[in-house]
């Protein structure tokens, strides 16, 4: 599997949308798109395929805007943002998604949260309700109690995804090495265990006042609705609801690296992995697209060159995985290798150079970019094709670039890219002084 | 325009949903076809359904069965591996091959644009594997490597200790993927032979949901498999779990670990129980969803787990019923405890009807959302060919549960859980659970991570 994930979530079952591409039959998908008087963005998106409706809000406030010593917390307040509101108790929220049909969840991740649930379409005005009863009235509802038990679940996530599994580190180690401590990219929306520990109540009601506000959100409508019905229960749910002040101030500029930064961790696994993080311009750029086809040419099947390469002909690897991170203030490209047994690491890294030298230097065929274009196209097909991950689809084009309406156009940038295209990305991006590397090797029995 | 917000908004009136129209045929070579049109996006996906999986894998040969489907894109037709997977990608497809316990598959998803093309391919891979002699080594390399890493997946070697210690030496008592020592034994004789007894048009079923005519989808299944030979049928190995007169402790030491995997359970039900309904109810109630008893406890009131769930894992014969956590290792006494005392309190007939109805309404509401794609059609296909159910199936199924009364829950949990015979998996730090593990009035048996008692 080429994608991975590294969002944290209230639920176990998250999928994070990494890539947005084309759609062959609806060209256009014919989105309604306004404000409310308090800054709301409202989507909405008519379809009477299914009986469903899919809700999605997203907030565009993630672990990149954490205060110091409080990694973790946007994840952590997600959390608590099930936990009840001043018009809904402890746990009733899940209870009253999940006793009509509904499916609910939330995920974090560096710079956005979102919060979404598909209900029968009938249950449209009860979900509404929910929604805009935790973004207007969150903090009455608080107590000691609930964020203690929610801190827990919260370590125990950490530990089950993170602390507990083999090479379950590799992205923290990676984003340590790849930006200094004042670039809040340096560490994962699970956080540290510390910074867990002390969060507190203030900090809670901080940050929602803070960040959580209609003019700090989109909320994006898909499926079987009838849109003035929907458009006049959202001006009463969510109209009165008041807009924050003025944003905090929020500047990051990345140092570069000056040189590769290299690692060599051991820790209980069996075989050794390489990690590779390269920068690339944010997501939505030219050469992000760029990186994201590549990578889709680099690995993903059998004929793909870094498998074709490590795994299929000098058999030196098991596996390996490259994509590209939804990221809003700057890019990366992931990359990892895991080695045969017995197999110098060394020996992977030297063919995977060696792959990207190729391309570099022109190496790519009109049959690869084809096929790396037609999978980003079914790619695109699939998360398109149901309610909920097209209403995250519309949430992220509006929160990372203002414009709902650019997933009609998404693809063209994809179907313009050229082999040259391709190859500028490796000769520019993919060199050793824009990489940070993390090799996982056992520890010594 | 103010709203009273103290009060839940009131729904309107449901609307219809009816599961897509299932057409069937069987071709004269004995070979079914399913199709259930769904228009929703240019995609088609096809599964190929084998009624052949890791239960017909002997204890010697374990991992035979899943060996075989992934040798099978490894050259098919006139094609090498790197061929077959450049010609997928041109057409803008994806195909998958495996095997899980009832059953093999090849998988394809593809743009409806090129569904005639890939269909071809798909029939080249299921019909025509070339297995060649170094697609094997390199697969059983592969194989091994992963069987390596496992080892340090706890979540994966309780999973493989619990099973084994229900299900014993029979069917269901290897591992899908077998174990070093028998992936090192399989030869290519082995994997000819297993292909040849059980990839026959007789024993298979081709499943296809998405954007495509049901007639035209016949027609090219026809066209790609109906010469396909016939050949005798087999009989099915048959499941001999373990008995077991009174609940048991196995503790396997992982010294870095921070959390317990924690597996409590014994052995289930068949698929096609006709208990399926209440059961299905019963378990989301118990531990099947996030509102249920066991995830509310262990979660939302103690914070001892990120989730914790319970489930009857069906298949063609009796699967598990296991609950499942993983915990932070201080509070592993009392999880098993929690588990344990919700597993009794559910026999004792306190269910109540404000949470029977919740989870009813649930599961009714919320079946629409999961067949929304065409590759979730498929696999509700999947389902009606191998458990062998009517075509009207999943259009009831909404019916189905709706009917199951609280009398009806509190009889099988009463049937199928047995809370003083279960067996408890722990996969954790011994030196930290040990002692308290031990207070708990159960055998505690210390195993490695291969099974093997520990003096």
């Amino acid at each position: 599997m080429k994608k991975r994930r590294h969002a944290t979530g209230l639920l176990q079952p998250s999928a994070v949308i990494l890539h947005p591409l084309c759609y062959i039959r609806r060209a256009m998908l014919n989105l309604h798109d306004y404000r409310l008087g308090n800054g709301l963005r409202v989507v909405l998106n008519e379809d009477h395929s299914a009986p469903l409706v899919a809700i999605n809000i997203w907030y565009h406030v993630g672990s990149k805007n954490e205060p110091r010593g409080r990694t973790g917390f946007a994840h952590l307040f997600e959390h608590m943002l099930f936990s009840g509101s001043e018009h809904v108790g402890n746990n009733e929220h899940f209870r009253y998604v999940q006793s009509v049909g509904g499916v609910l969840n939330g995920t974090t991740f560096f710079d956005r949260t979102n919060y979404y649930e598909t209900m029968p379409s009938n249950y449209l005005a009860l979900a509404l309700w929910l929604e805009s009863d935790r973004m207007g009235f969150f903090v009455p509802a608080l107590t000691q109690e609930k964020l203690d038990i929610q801190r827990e679940v919260v370590k125990e996530e950490r530990r089950q995804r993170y602390d507990n599994v083999p090479y379950g580190t590799a992205f923290e180690r990676l984003l340590n090495l790849a930006y200094d401590e004042d670039y809040s990219y340096n560490w994962p929306t699970i956080g540290s265990m510390e910074d867990l520990g002390n969060a507190s109540l203030d900090d809670v009601r901080d940050f929602f006042t803070t960040w959580y506000r209609p003019d700090n959100a989109t909320l994006t409508l898909v499926g079987d609705f009838n849109p003035d019905e929907a458009k006049q229960l959202i001006e009463q749910y969510f109209g009165d609801i008041k807009p924050g002040g003025s944003f905090p101030p929020f500047t990051l500029e990345r140092r570069p690296l000056g040189g590769e930064r290299r690692e060599t961790f051991a820790s209980p696994v069996q075989l050794p992995r390489v990690y590779r993080l390269y920068h690339l311009p944010k997501m939505g750029t030219p050469e992000w697209i760029h990186a994201d086809l590549l990578t889709t040419l680099l690995a993903g099947d059998k004929a793909s060159r870094l498998e074709k390469a490590l795994v299929m002909e000098k058999q030196i690897a098991t596996d390996v995985a490259a994509y590209v991170l939804p990221t809003e203030a700057t890019g990366m490209l992931m990359l990892q290798a895991t080695a045969q047994e017995g197999v110098d690491i060394a020996e992977v890294e030297a063919t995977i150079d060696a792959e990207l030298a190729r391309i570099a230097s022109g190496g790519i065929s009109s049959d690869e970019l084809t096929r790396a274009m037609n999978r980003a196209e079914i790619e695109y097909a699939h998360q398109l094709e149901n309610y909920d991950t097209r209403a995250d689809l519309i949430g992220m084009m509006s929160t990372y670039f203002n414009d709902p309406k650019r997933i009609d156009h998404w693809l063209d940038a994809y179907r313009a890219a050229t082999i040259d295209d391709l190859a500028n990305i490796a000769r520019k991006f993919l060199v050793p002084d824009n990489r940070v590397t993390s090799l996982f090797v056992p520890e010594a029995a | 325009m103010s709203i009273d917000r103290s009060i839940a908004p009131q729904p309107g009136p449901p609307r219809p949903y009816h599961f897509p129209h299932v057409e069937r045929r069987t071709l004269a070579n004995g070979l079914r076809v399913l199709v259930a049109e769904n228009h929703n996006a240019p995609l088609v996906s096809m599964r190929v359904l084998v009624r052949a999986g890791a239960d017909h894998d002997t204890k010697e040969l374990a991992g035979l069965a899943s060996l075989t489907a992934d040798l099978l894109d490894e050259g098919a037709g006139d094609r090498d591996a790197i061929q077959l997977a450049e010609a997928i990608g041109l057409l803008g497809a994806a195909l998958g091959t495996g095997a899980d316990w009832d059953a093999s598959y090849i998988s394809l998803d593809v743009l409806s644009r090129n569904v005639e093309p890939a269909i071809a391919i798909c029939a080249d891979v299921t019909r025509r594997p070339l297995f060649p002699a170094d697609g094997l080594e390199r697969a059983r390399t592969e194989r091994l490597m992963e069987l390596i890493q496992q080892r340090d997946e706890a979540s994966s070697i309780a999973a493989k200790r619990f099973s084994k210690l229900i299900y014993g030496e029979g069917a269901y008592g290897n591992t899908i993927g077998g174990n070093t020592e028998t992936v090192e034994r399989i030869a290519a004789d082995d994997v000819v032979a297993y292909y040849r007894a059980h990839y026959r048009p007789n024993n298979v079923s081709i499943v296809i949901g998405g954007d495509i005519e049901a007639s035209r989808a016949i027609a090219l299944i026809e066209s790609a498999f109906g010469d396909w030979e016939p050949a005798e049928d087999r009989e099915r190995p048959v499941v001999t779990p373990r008995e077991h007169a009174e609940s048991r402790i196995y503790l396997i030491d992982r010294p870095t670990a921070v959390q317990s995997e924690i597996r409590i359970g014994h052995i289930g039900v068949p698929r096609a129980t006709e208990d399926y309904f209440a059961l299905s109810v019963m378990n989301a109630l118990l531990g099947g969803v996030f509102n249920s008893r066991i995830n509310l406890n262990l979660r939302e009131r103690h914070g001892y787990t990120y989730g914790a769930r319970s489930s009857f894992v069906f298949r063609r014969q009796p699967g598990p019923f296991v609950v499942s956590a993983p915990v932070r290792n201080e509070v592993t006494r009392e999880s098993v405890t929690e588990v344990l005392s919700e597993l009794r309190r559910i026999r004792t007939g306190d269910v109540e009807m404000g949470e029977l109805e919740d989870t009813k309404n649930y599961m009714i509401g919320v079946f629409p959302a999961t067949v929304q794609s065409s590759s979730d059609v498929a696999g509700r296909l999947l389902d009606m060919e191998l458990y062998g159910l009517p075509v009207e199936y999943f259009d009831r199924y909404r019916e189905n549960i709706a009917a199951i009364g609280k009398e009806e829950v509190e009889r099988v949990a009463k049937k199928y859980i047995d809370p003083d015979r279960v067996i408890i998996v722990i996969v954790g730090n011994a030196a930290q659970v040990r002692e308290p593990l031990a207070t708990l009035g159960l055998p505690v048996h210390e195993l490695d991570i291969e099974g093997r008692p520990i003096a």
